[in-house]
């Protein structure tokens, strides 16, 4: 079985912020401006989780975002990615161990792919999300099904 | 086929018909679009409410179709506040008020005739 046909047209996106300082979240709107201009390339930002197959994460977990990160990631449809963008949600940061802060983003949800950096370039985010692309492919190529 | 045509516009059943089949056959078409690998009963064809949990309905609730109207009857509010005065329950009142309207209607054709 291969992607299904909306894999294939365009990849949707969504960005959730799980207490993330705003600085992550700035170079993801730079990767859509025209300098990276990402829609070129089919990817684009949804509104919801529900239309998504990638979910970009930003910032370390704060603890009233755990439940909503859960859901969220449950209301993704399968096959689905997940990608932590910056350094805070893989390993909490500066925030680590912090009083509000539950954990870094992998010990929530199954990561597949980390962008290192505060913040990362948007070229490394765009490469992040080309690599999830290339790890749902090869989960789909070695038969798991969407679903 | 056979219909009715006036001045004012023609119907014909059959084309009606054909029409609303033709509607019908595009948007199933449409919706083929989309996708159909959600899991049933798991957080995939929830509602997205940003994430928080969708709040379970109070028991008993029941939406009545008023609340189509709400924006109506709240426009109009100063309008029903006198009108609802005049609405005494006393079937004497309503009586009167029929024979007052009668009587001023009759009293207009006359004038007026």
């Amino acid at each position: 079985m291969g992607l299904p046909r909306s894999f294939k047209r365009a990849l949707w996106v969504f960005h959730v912020a799980t207490g993330s300082c705003n600085g992550c979240d700035i170079e993801i709107v730079a990767a859509l401006t025209p300098r990276y201009d990402v829609e070129r390339f089919g990817i684009m930002l949804t509104g919801t989780p529900r239309h998504a197959d990638v979910l970009l994460v930003t910032g370390t977990v704060t603890k009233p975002m755990l439940p909503r990160l859960k859901r969220i990631y449950e209301q993704t449809p399968d096959p689905k990615a997940v990608v932590v963008v910056g350094g805070c949600g893989a390993s909490s940061g500066v925030f680590y161990e912090s009083y509000n802060v539950a954990g870094p983003i992998d010990e929530v949800i199954p990561v597949d792919v980390y962008v290192p950096g505060c913040p990362p370039r948007p070229e490394a985010i765009i490469d992040g999300v080309v690599k999830a692309v290339t790890k749902l492919e090869t989960l789909e190529g070695s038969g798991v099904k969407s679903g | 086929m056979n219909g009715i045509t006036s001045g004012f516009g023609a119907w014909n059943p059959i084309a009606w018909t054909l029409l609303f089949l033709g509607i019908l056959i595009v948007a199933f078409f449409v919706r083929s679009f989309g996708r159909k690998d959600y899991k049933r009963g798991t957080g995939q064809t929830k509602a997205f409410l940003s994430g928080n949990e969708e709040p379970a309905a109070p028991a008993g609730l029941h939406v009545s179709g008023d609340n189509l109207y709400w924006g109506m009857v709240h426009g109009l509010s100063a309008y029903y506040r006198r009108v609802r005065e005049w609405h005494t329950g006393d079937l004497g009142d309503y009586v009167g008020w029929f024979i007052g309207v009668l009587a001023l209607i009759f009293v207009i054709i006359v004038w007026g005739g």
